[in-house]
């Protein structure tokens, strides 16, 4: 039943986000531009920091392996 | 009745004060707040609880420029009213609305939403203080897009018609005001610009960190996360930069003339000029460095393209006063008489120029006796101060392309996770700090300079905008705002150096002091575990 909760609130911000492009792609294209710049933007840096985890990780591991093998 | 220019010009430099120095708190939030949306963003997505610290600290960090950006703000609307009446009157049905969405969007939407992000990270779940900071981000900055819907009537009136009856500016199209080009190109650009003030200071305080060995791990990801953000969003500026150049050269000519010092026009394929020093008295640059066909590329996009010169738009001037000068007659009549049809007709047949009419009444009180000198001397008034215009473009420019180059520099090194070993990198970020302050406040000048003679562009001129205060007033207020607005500067300066140099461990990192949560609202969220190795959450 949650699953299907999550589905229809998808859904229903996916409709709205089809709604918004289709009225900001006309009428106010650097607003369209904006809303998915800045989320880009938001995304690659988010990205950016849990790659830097998953480097962090890799470098601890990989200490670990050159300590097991000497 | 004549307003006395001295008290013009004091009110443009009350205004102009005030605005430079408000302008250097808001970029900063707009960017912040989205640089803490996405931390956040990582914080719930992973769990991880350096996350947490990180946006906690930043978040405070946030709030102290907030609340000062608001303070220096509220000040600026109410000089509409004290210190530009005639402006406020003769506009205010269609100014007044962004301005007052506006207030609802900064007082109600974004400083509502601030109060949860700060206080709510032990009384709110997760999903929900994400979702409160997202809506802190969209509504600091769709509080800016207001701000600069009503800026950009101001440079490019759209949605709006004179009315000779009623006297003043009525709204005639609000969705014509809210998607004006000239609006929706400068908001991104200036939304944008305020990313990149936030990635420079997140880098820049980060870079402090490391260089001291201090919250190193909490510093590296600030890093990285604002070094990925600002070299996207300096590529993002830039590119916004030139569709809002490419808006101005249809839109305000003069200022495009100004931002390029071309007091002669030229054939294309038209030269830059890199390097100049304009005359406005002689109407030439000296000791130009000019680079071949290079401006017709950048203005026009193609080597065919020509901007036109200060001698051809004041030469256009002249007709537009001499076209005026009747609109503004026949105005007079309607004001003794609003149903004479001959004034109607006679004012709709020139309605177009009536602001050049405005623009000659300065040199000709009475325009039945206005002179060719006159009309001259009023037409070289359409072009902005040049020399402060060209160079704040430059500094703009200049300052933009450094602060790709260190972006570019510094994802580099940091994607590689060698940030923290090169103090040479993190020595610059620190001194990066006050560039993009510097390069938003030139903006601002080019923007607002690059718009005079008028406050509303091609409509009113800016010397009857103004109160009709005394010069005494003026000064004592004007001297009164300065002090203040310096010690607002001061106090933020103070408070930020604090709590940088205090640090993330102040506000719950491992080894700092936490406050208990009180019992009646113990936390719904796990409490954070220490992070250290693998700072798993």
């Amino acid at each position: 039943m949650r699953t299907f909760f999550y589905f229809v609130l998808f859904m229903i911000i996916a409709v709205g986000v089809i709604f918004l492009a289709a009225v900001l792609g006309a009428r106010g294209a650097w607003y369209f531009a904006w809303l998915v710049g800045t989320a880009m933007i938001v995304l690659i840096s988010a990205a950016g920091g849990a790659l830097l985890d998953t480097q962090e990780e890799h470098a601890i591991e990989r200490a670990a392996a050159e300590r097991d093998r000497s | 009745m004549m307003i006395n220019g001295t008290v013009v010009t004091l009110s443009r430099i009350q205004f102009a004060s005030t605005a430079l120095y408000h302008f250097l708190f808001v970029p900063l939030t707009l960017g912040l707040s989205f640089l803490l949306a996405a931390i956040e963003t990582v914080y719930v997505t992973t769990g991880k609880p350096i996350y947490k610290d990180m946006a906690r600290f930043w978040g405070k960090l946030l709030m102290i420029n907030f609340a000062l950006g608001v303070a220096t703000g509220l000040t600026m609307e109410f000089q509409f009213g004290t210190n530009w009446s005639f402006y406020s009157g003769f506009v205010g049905d269609i100014f007044g609305a962004p301005l007052a969405i506006e207030g609802l969007m900064a007082f109600f939407m974004e400083s509502t939403f601030i109060g949860l992000m700060m206080f709510g990270w032990e009384r709110l779940s997760r999903g929900q203080h994400l979702a409160v900071t997202w809506l802190v981000a969209f509504g600091s900055n769709l509080s800016a897009l207001w701000i600069l819907v009503a800026n950009s009537f101001m440079q490019n009136p759209h949605g709006a018609a004179f009315d000779p009856l009623t006297m003043r500016m009525q709204l005639t199209s609000f969705q014509q005001l809210i998607f004006n080009p000239d609006a929706q190109s400068k908001f991104v650009h200036t939304s944008v610009a305020g990313y990149v003030t936030a990635a420079i200071f997140v880098a820049g305080v980060s870079a402090y960190y490391m260089l001291r060995n201090r919250h190193v791990e909490l510093a590296k990801r600030s890093f990285r996360m604002a070094a990925l953000f600002g070299v996207l969003a300096t590529i993002a500026v830039i590119t916004l930069g030139d569709a809002l150049g490419f808006v101005d050269a249809r839109v305000q000519p003069t200022k495009l003339a100004a931002m390029e010092a071309v007091w002669q026009s030229e054939p294309a394929p038209m030269p830059f000029n890199l390097i100049a020093f304009p005359s406005q008295a002689r109407r030439e640059n000296l000791g130009a460095v000019r680079v071949p066909y290079l401006l017709s590329l950048l203005v026009t996009h193609s080597l065919s393209g020509t901007v036109p010169g200060a001698d051809a738009l004041e030469r256009r001037a002249v007709q537009q006063i001499e076209s005026g000068i009747p609109a503004v007659q026949a105005l007079k009549v309607l004001a003794r008489d609003p149903g004479n049809a001959a004034a109607l007709a006679e004012f709709n047949a020139h309605r177009k120029d009536l602001g050049y009419g405005f623009l000659v009444q300065r040199y000709a009180p009475d325009l039945n006796d206005v002179t060719p000198a006159q009309i001259d001397r009023a037409a070289r008034d359409i072009m902005p101060p040049v020399a402060a215009v060209f160079w704040s473009f430059r500094v703009m420019v200049a300052l933009g392309l450094l602060m790709l180059a260190y972006f570019v520099i510094a994802v580099l090194y940091t994607l590689r996770n060698k940030i923290h070993r090169k103090s040479w990198l993190l020595k610059m970020s620190v001194w990066m700090i006050p560039v993009p302050f510097i390069a938003n406040e030139a903006g601002w000048l080019v923007a607002e300079l690059g718009r005079q003679p008028w406050t509303v562009f091609d409509v009113l001129p800016t010397w009857m905008s103004a109160s009709t205060h005394s010069v005494a007033y003026m000064a004592f207020s004007l001297i009164g705002f300065l002090v203040l607005y310096t010690v607002f500067i001061a106090v933020e300066m103070y408070l930020m150096v604090r709590a940088i140099k205090l640090g993330p461990a102040a506000h719950g990192d491992p080894g700092g002091p936490r406050s208990p949560p009180r019992p009646a609202l113990a936390p719904r969220v796990a409490p954070a575990a220490p992070y250290g190795g693998k700072l798993e959450g």
